[in-house]
């Protein structure tokens, strides 16, 4: 008995190397075709990369941290906290106010609204950059449309602060928001909402106990992206405020742009290394969290 | 737990130009299980869901043992209800799904996972509890949705179509369990359902909805053998239609006269609706009927006959008579003499009669 | 246990409950939608009114009329949109195969490739450029009697900045995989592959007449996404020096408060006109 077991599943592997050799020259034509691509990102993005790096670095051609440090003090420590906290209050605020409209839109009767509003979103999402701060400041600037017909320069409105920032960061965030909770709002079945009525719960908590947790990894994924685009968004920011409100990107194009004392150029790339980091570390507590608020789907 | 008296009172639901539900009447006895059947479209899922208050009447009203709860908000009814599928709340495990009544009732979480312990132990599934939904099959997913909907021990139970995303082995296997629970529990049960086999083998009482209106209801055989329309005899179980012509109180149909049961149309050229098993097939070199198709199933075989006019029945017989019968022999065709439904002339029913 | 539904269910709410909960739906829904659609058509109406509104002479479009007669306009468009195409092309070229490949033949690869075409995203744009620039200004120092110098300078050609489309190329790839992600889910490619493979077919009419077809709708949405990063994309082409479109805005509004806004809102209608073109390419053609 123990003899047949044991050989029994010899022929297995056998078989199994006939199969592979088969499958072997697949398996390279699969890597090939792949090889561009990872060369690509290699060279384009690794290269960049290590330049980076080594230049975060390296100060007066010596290794050092001395970039780092400076990186991390001053007026670029006011910059980066500037720019987290403005990324943050957008991300959060973005995403809550984009799952409302989202849901408004998604419960709604009229088929249209609901094309028209995506539609939107779509070209939305992507109006930043310049044109979009140009937008901003016809309307709400110092002589904007606004600003002038409703009297709001006496009522001490200045769009060219910290909250300007948010309600134009928020024109793009929360459109984008709308694009990412749609399709979790369209999953939510009708089903689950009458057999949480059918078991005696109210509209609340229907939301409080099924809702929000089935939308939960969507709306932290919404989060994270939201905080992503308003963390790099630099062009608003530079043609709006210029260097009212201190932002990390405005730090950085400053000093690539030469305005630093000789010696110190590598401080731009230890912002932007201090920046991947930051980025990094989003991701660090994001990803976790999505795993846990997630675990009913694995 | 007792189950109450359901009654549906002149219901009456339209969908913009649809009518839903068209005056319906109808009344559950306690503790019966009760089949809504029909075709899509004939009101009986918007039946159910004036009982679990989804829907709202326009007219009519819905008694719960005498009172009306036509107005009662959804989440305030006394009915569980198991929904066709993908119900259960994805985010749960099995226990939390069963236990959702309770915590939304505060109750005490020692108890509540007690009693969803119970309840999965009832389905048959005691040890699935922490399983997520899409942990678990179909057919373990309407258990738990099943529990979940007795949960609260409600005095009626609304089952909407609740087998009919299953495989067809699984359907019967858990029809049977569910007839089995519902007939210890005692619970009031209204089973809506679009397949008959279903309905006529775990329902107290059938009721046959069309267009919104109740066509028949009545105990499962006398729906079968006794339809009291057309539309009942053709919806439940296979019917050949059979010309024939009115002559008096009888119908002259295949070379034999039968007493006509039920109402008669104006003319007296007729269909008239037979059930494949009161064909009777004799083999015969000398018979008339030509056998055009055979399909052995077991424990009967199905056989497709052209008679000497064209007109062409279907006849269910023993599955050991199969060996008796070869393609394209020929045999003789008898009607059993009983009293038969007819219906006005419509053109070629018999294929329709062998697909369905 | 038999307590527990009598006491759950004791009283009966009057009867305007389940109405109400449907109005007061209706009623957060409409402010919803009303608010919303107040910030976001108001800064594009008061854009309009900012470039027509002449405080001396009334209404104008003279605004408008400069940007097309303002020097460098057709030049900075095409630029833009030719990066645009060469972008597209160069990421659709690259993912494309890789992707197929993944799917068919190397499931291992896959969270390699996602993570790899995700990285981009942890990257903001001007920590990118500020590794490019480092390169280009070393570059040439250490690569300067090697054949790559030659490089290094070719791709900064201001008249067609080949390092522009390489960093919009990389940009672009979480956008694309995503896009070309969600398209080849949608569809059985091993069946769809095996099919044609069993058929006769060769691997590129494989890929041009199979996968290509059924993909419209993914590698359209990659398009646009693509189109629309390239045209907005400011920060790098500005501080590497060149003009595409979205630098030129900047350079030529200067003093001119009026023209610089009009250009804004021509910029949102072209990228608005580019999608629905997109989009109606997209639809038409698979509807045929």
């Amino acid at each position: 008995m123990v003899e047949t077991t044991s050989t029994a599943p010899a022929p297995l592997p056998l078989n199994k190397r006939g199969r592979g050799g088969g499958r072997a020259t697949t398996r390279s034509a699969g890597w090939t075709a792949a090889l561009p691509l990872l060369v690509f990102i290699g060279l384009a993005f690794g290269i960049p990369a290590v330049a980076l790096l080594g230049g975060a670095f390296t100060a007066n051609g010596t290794l050092s941290t001395a970039n780092l440090t400076e990186s991390l003090q001053g007026a670029y420590l006011t910059a980066m906290l500037s720019s987290v906290k403005l990324s943050a209050l957008v991300a959060v605020v973005g995403a809550v106010l984009g799952t409302f409209l989202a849901q408004a839109v998604v419960t709604s009767r009229f088929r249209a609204l609901r094309e028209a509003v995506l539609t939107a979103s779509g070209v939305l999402a992507n109006f930043g950059g310049v044109p979009l701060a140009f937008a901003w400041i016809a309307t709400l600037g110092n002589s904007g449309v606004l600003t002038t017909r409703l009297g709001l320069g006496d009522l001490g409105w200045n769009l060219y602060s910290f909250w300007g920032l948010v309600l134009v960061y928020l024109y793009f965030s929360i459109p984008l928001m709308v694009l990412v909770i749609v399709p979790a709002l369209d999953g939510l079945r009708p089903q689950w909402r009458e057999a949480a009525q059918n078991n005696g719960a109210t509209t609340w908590q229907f939301w409080r106990y099924v809702g929000i947790p089935v939308l939960t990894p969507t709306l932290l994924g919404g989060v994270v992206l939201l905080f992503g685009g308003a963390f790099a968004a630099y062009a608003t920011a530079a043609a709006m405020v210029g260097t009212v409100v201190p932002l990390v990107t405005l730090q950085i194009a400053d000093a690539l742009a030469g305005n630093v004392l000789i010696g110190h150029e590598n401080v731009a790339l230890a912002l932007s290394l201090d920046m991947v980091v930051v980025a990094g570390v989003v991701m660090a507590v994001y990803l976790p969290l999505q795993r846990r608020s997630a675990r009913w789907l694995r | 737990m007792n189950g109450a008296q359901v009654e549906f009172r002149g219901l009456r639901r339209t969908f913009g130009t649809t009518v839903a539900l068209d005056g319906l009447d109808l009344t559950v006895a306690p503790g019966e299980l009760i089949a809504l059947l029909g075709p899509s479209g004939c009101g009986k899922t918007t039946a159910l869901r004036c009982v679990a208050g989804f829907e709202t009447p326009d007219q009519g009203a819905v008694l719960l043992d005498g009172e009306d709860i036509t107005r009662v908000p959804a989440n305030r009814r006394d009915a569980g209800m198991v929904f066709q599928s993908y119900s259960l709340f994805p985010n749960l495990n099995a226990r939390d799904n069963v236990a959702f009544g309770m915590r939304v009732r505060k109750v005490p979480t020692a108890r509540r996972h007690a009693r969803a312990a119970e309840l999965l132990e009832l389905v048959g599934l005691p040890s699935h509890g922490d399983r997520y939904p899409h942990q678990l099959s179909g057919g373990q997913q309407q258990r738990v949705a099943l529990a979940r909907a007795l949960a609260l021990e409600p005095r009626v139970l609304l089952l909407d179509e609740p087998l009919s995303a299953l495989d067809a082995k699984v359907r019967v296997t858990l029809r049977e369990e569910i007839r089995r629970l519902q007939l210890s529990l005692g619970i009031t049960t209204i089973f809506v359902t679009h397949d008959q086999e279903e309905a006529l083998s775990v329902a107290d009482h059938v009721a046959v909805l069309r267009e919104g209106r109740l066509e028949q209801s009545g105990p499962p055989a006398e729906i079968y053998d006794r339809p009291a329309t057309p539309f009942v005899a053709e919806f439940v179980g296979t019917m050949n239609h059979l010309p024939g012509r009115l002559s008096g109180d009888l119908v002259e149909v295949a070379g034999q006269r039968l007493p006509v049961h039920g109402d008669r149309p104006g003319t007296p050229e007729v269909d008239v609706l037979v059930r494949p098993e009161t064909v009777l097939v004799t083999p015969g070199e000398d018979g008339d009927a030509l056998i055009v198709t055979s399909s052995f199933r077991g424990a009967s075989v199905r056989l497709l006959l052209r008679l000497g006019d064209g007109t062409e029945i279907v006849a269910d017989l023993p599955g050991h008579d199969a060996a008796r019968f070869a393609l394209g022999g020929r045999a003789n065709v008898r009607l059993v003499e009983r009293p038969v439904l007819v219906a006005a002339r419509t053109p070629a029913a018999a294929a329709e009669a062998v697909s369905a | 246990m038999a307590a527990l539904t009598p006491a759950a269910l004791p009283d009966v709410e009057p009867p305007a409950r389940s109405g109400g909960r449907g109005r007061r739906g209706g009623i957060w829904r409409g402010v919803v939608l009303v608010v919303a659609a107040l910030y976001f058509v108001t800064p594009l109406l008061a854009s309009f009114v900012f470039t027509v509104n002449d405080p001396m002479t009334g209404f104008t479009l003279d605004a408008y009329g400069e940007i097309f007669t303002a020097e460098g306009f057709a030049q900075s468009l095409l630029l833009s949109l030719g990066l645009a195409v060469a972008t597209i092309v160069l990421v659709l070229v690259l993912t494309l195969p890789a992707m197929l490949a993944v799917r068919l033949s190397a499931p291992r690869l896959r969270p390699v490739l996602e993570v790899l075409c995700t990285l981009p995203l942890v990257v903001p744009p001007i920590t990118f450029v500020a590794g490019i620039s480092t390169v280009l200004r070393w570059g040439p120092d250490y690569l300067a009697a090697t054949p790559f110098y030659q490089t290094i300078i070719s791709i900064q050609n201001p008249a067609f900045p080949v390092v522009l489309v390489i960093a919009y190329a990389v940009l672009a790839l979480p956008f694309v995989y995503r896009a070309l992600d969600a398209g080849l889910g949608a569809m059985d490619v091993r069946t769809l592959v095996e099919a044609a493979r069993n058929c006769g077919a060769s691997w590129p009419v494989v890929l041009l007449r199979v996968i290509v077809p059924n993909l419209k709708s993914g590698l359209a949405s990659a398009s646009f996404l693509t189109l629309a990063l390239v045209l907005g994309e400011y920060t790098i082409a500005r501080l590497l020096g060149f003009q595409p479109f979205s630098v030129w805005i900047v350079t030529i509004s200067g003093a001119n408060a009026p023209l610089s806004v009009a250009v804004s809102i021509f910029s949102l209608l072209l990228t608005w006109l580019l999608l629905l073109v997109l989009s109606t390419a997209g639809t038409r053609r698979s509807r045929s």
